[in-house]
């Protein structure tokens, strides 16, 4: 060797590795008989501790009247504020001459989730909900039509506070 | 200031006008816009809306703008704290039958409730115990329907139809709150240029049944143009959305149609949306037409008006721009040459209070300009011309029954299946009237040009465009007329 390595003789207690690894077992050990924060997705989705905030901004749904129908009045406000133009309406007239909408698509995929369409919609029809599960086998399955939007269930987003509208 | 007009001062601004005008007319050259329903620069005046409430000082209280003349050295002020509070009063009691469903509207976004109440209307109602008055939806005519509800009775459907169209079928029936606009029971609005009352109305009490629910007002871009329906040559606006003509309102032009365009002329747009269009240049090939780019169609028209000498002949439709057809004119110059065309005629209904305003019995809108470069009516003389014709041009005219032995070469953005124009030994796609810019002549012979208000299909071009290209290449560019 060409170069003398200079090797410090040190205490055996300095050395051994027993006492450090009995110290980080006993912290491992302990967590045993700690209180359980793990929650179990997916049988358990909320806990007394943690729930979705009812201003979550998920995928949309569609709110009806009593007779079950779109409360859509297809009035255009939505694909025009929609920042990510998302929203496919095209607006027709049922045989009671009310105006509704022919055709309404939401695509997911496209969709910011700003929450603007349920801001400006001035009949409460169009809402995001508070729903965060969305797989799908396919992607086309990501544009919901008016009937899907009708047919979900998911509660809705509540966008503000109501006790506290203007955020003061 | 020149002699004989009158100076006021309207918030501040002086203003000169001639005497007799109103005191809104002169604000409006003060870049002042008085808020205001009845009036309307196109029919008389009314004064029942009471929204024009302006100052005037040494006046005993406020004046109605619309109705009030100048005088010299008048101070008026529209912005105080009486004339804005009256304003607001009168918006309040407009609205408290007003059912407030512009999401359903399709007035909202043009409607000058919406905008004076967003501008100084009050911020609620304080009518909100009582059950707003309620009247069904009435069918008025081929076109119009009514909605009562949402009507001001500002009367300018009611003038227009007894002043302007003199057939007076419209009346404000009941009295007070009770109030709507009547119909005689046993009339129609079917005057052909009963349409009018959609655009005059301020409000979306009155609504064509043909735009119904179709778009909403911010979604339409719109264009200056020139109607197609007549030769009296109206300016419209063309209101596209999404590249497709959804609508077609007036433009106002004192000199031609003043405010209005006839009900013809309304629905004469729907055609510039046809989708079976020529999109690409076909040119024969061993016998069958096969699509092609430009430069070689081009360049067998090129060769082949090169190629041919004698007579030509150029059928031409009274539709084309003025600028297609003094290229196709001059295209043609080197051969002893012939153009016509033919115009599809009508029935001639005029608006009575307009005078020299009418749908014109002639369908087309340059016929005069195209009469003004030579070309003539004789078509059944150029149609005989054509079958000996050593070159015959056919511009845009699909259904044109030609029998030509010589070439045959068609311009135009349609041509049906087995249309005589389908033997042209080439076929080139142009641009129609939404999807150029041109020039038209109507029949006083005024020359009105019209803008492009979307893109032409597929590869198609504007007929001068196309025209040009070719006197170019035949050195004819430069010639002299």
């Amino acid at each position: 060797m060409a170069i003398g390595v200079k090797v410090m003789k040190r205490p055996t207690q300095q050395t051994s590795y027993l006492r450090a690894t009995l110290k980080g077992m006993a912290l491992t050990f302990s967590h045993l008989l700690r209180p359980k924060v793990t929650m179990q997705y997916p049988e358990e989705k909320s806990s007394k501790d943690w729930t979705l905030s009812s201003r979550w901004r998920g995928t949309h749904r569609m709110l009806t009247d009593e007779q079950g129908r779109a409360k859509c009045v297809a009035c255009g406000l939505c694909p025009q504020i929609c920042p990510a133009n998302c929203i496919k309406l095209v607006p027709g007239e049922d045989e009671a001459g009310h105006r509704y909408p022919l055709i309404y698509e939401i695509d997911e995929f496209r969709c910011i989730f700003c929450g603007y369409c349920q801001e400006v919609c001035p009949e409460e029809a169009i809402h995001v909900g508070v729903h965060y599960e969305n797989s799908e086998y396919s992607r086309d399955r990501f544009v919901y039509d008016l009937e899907r939007l009708t047919a979900q269930t998911h509660p809705v987003s509540t966008l503000w506070d109501p006790s506290d509208p203007k955020g003061e | 200031m020149a002699d004989g007009m009158i100076n006021l001062t309207i918030d501040g601004a002086p203003v000169s006008v001639p005497p007799g005008t109103l005191v809104i007319e002169a604000a409006k050259q003060a870049g002042v816009l008085v808020p205001h329903y009845c009036y309307h620069p196109g029919l008389p005046v009314a004064g029942v809306c009471r929204m024009c409430l302006v100052e005037i000082e040494k006046a005993p209280k406020l004046q109605i703008a619309c109705a009030t003349t100048v005088t010299e050295g008048m101070v008026v002020k529209t912005q105080t704290a009486p004339s804005k509070s009256a304003r607001q009063s009168v918006l309040e009691l407009l609205l408290i039958n007003h059912p407030l469903d512009c999401p359903i509207c399709d007035q909202a976004g043009e409607c000058e409730l919406q905008d004076f109440v967003f501008q100084e209307g009050r911020d609620g109602t304080r009518y909100g115990e009582y059950a707003k008055r309620f009247n069904p939806v009435e069918d008025f005519g081929p076109d119009v329907l009514y909605v009562p509800n949402r009507c001001i009775l500002c009367t300018r459907c009611v003038r227009f139809m007894e002043d302007v169209a003199k057939e007076p079928v419209l009346n404000v029936s009941e009295r007070g709150d009770r109030a709507f606009i009547g119909i005689h029971p046993e009339a129609r609005l079917d005057h052909p240029w009963a349409g009018n009352v959609v655009d005059l109305c301020p409000v979306g009490s009155l609504l064509s049944k043909d735009f119904l629910h179709k778009a909403r007002a911010w979604e339409l871009d719109k264009t200056a143009s020139i109607c197609t329906g007549c030769s009296q040559g109206c300016n419209i606006t063309l209101d596209t959305r999404d590249e497709v003509v959804v609508r077609v309102r007036p433009r106002p032009n004192l000199e031609v149609n003043r405010y209005f365009i006839c009900d013809h002329g309304r629905m004469h747009y729907k055609w510039m949306n046809r989708g079976d269009r020529i999109e690409a240049p076909l040119i024969r090939r061993d016998g069958e037409l096969k699509a092609t780019d430009w430069d070689e169609a081009l360049d067998r028209v090129a060769g082949i008006l090169r190629g041919a000498s004698g007579t030509a002949v150029a059928l031409v439709s009274p539709g084309a721009s003025s600028e297609a057809l003094a290229l196709a004119k001059r295209l043609l110059s080197g051969f002893s040459w012939t153009g016509a065309f033919q115009v599809v005629m009508g029935e001639e209904a005029p608006l009575p209070g307009v005078p020299n305003l009418a749908l014109r019995a002639e369908r087309a809108p340059n016929a005069k300009g195209a009469e003004n470069l030579g070309y003539s009516r004789d078509y059944a003389r150029a149609l005989e011309a054509a079958k000996t014709a050593a070159v015959v041009l056919v511009l845009d005219d699909p259904d044109c029954a030609v029998e030509a032995s010589g070439a045959l070469i068609y311009l135009g953005s349609v041509l049906g299946a087995d249309a005589p124009c389908r033997r042209a030994d080439v076929i080139l796609p142009i641009a129609n009237v939404a999807e150029e810019e041109g020039t038209f002549t109507n029949c006083d012979g005024r020359d009105q040009r019209y803008y492009q208000a979307k893109p032409a299909p597929g590869m198609a071009q504007p007929a001068a465009w196309v025209l040009g290209e070719l006197t170019a290449a035949l050195g004819l560019a430069e010639l002299t007329r």
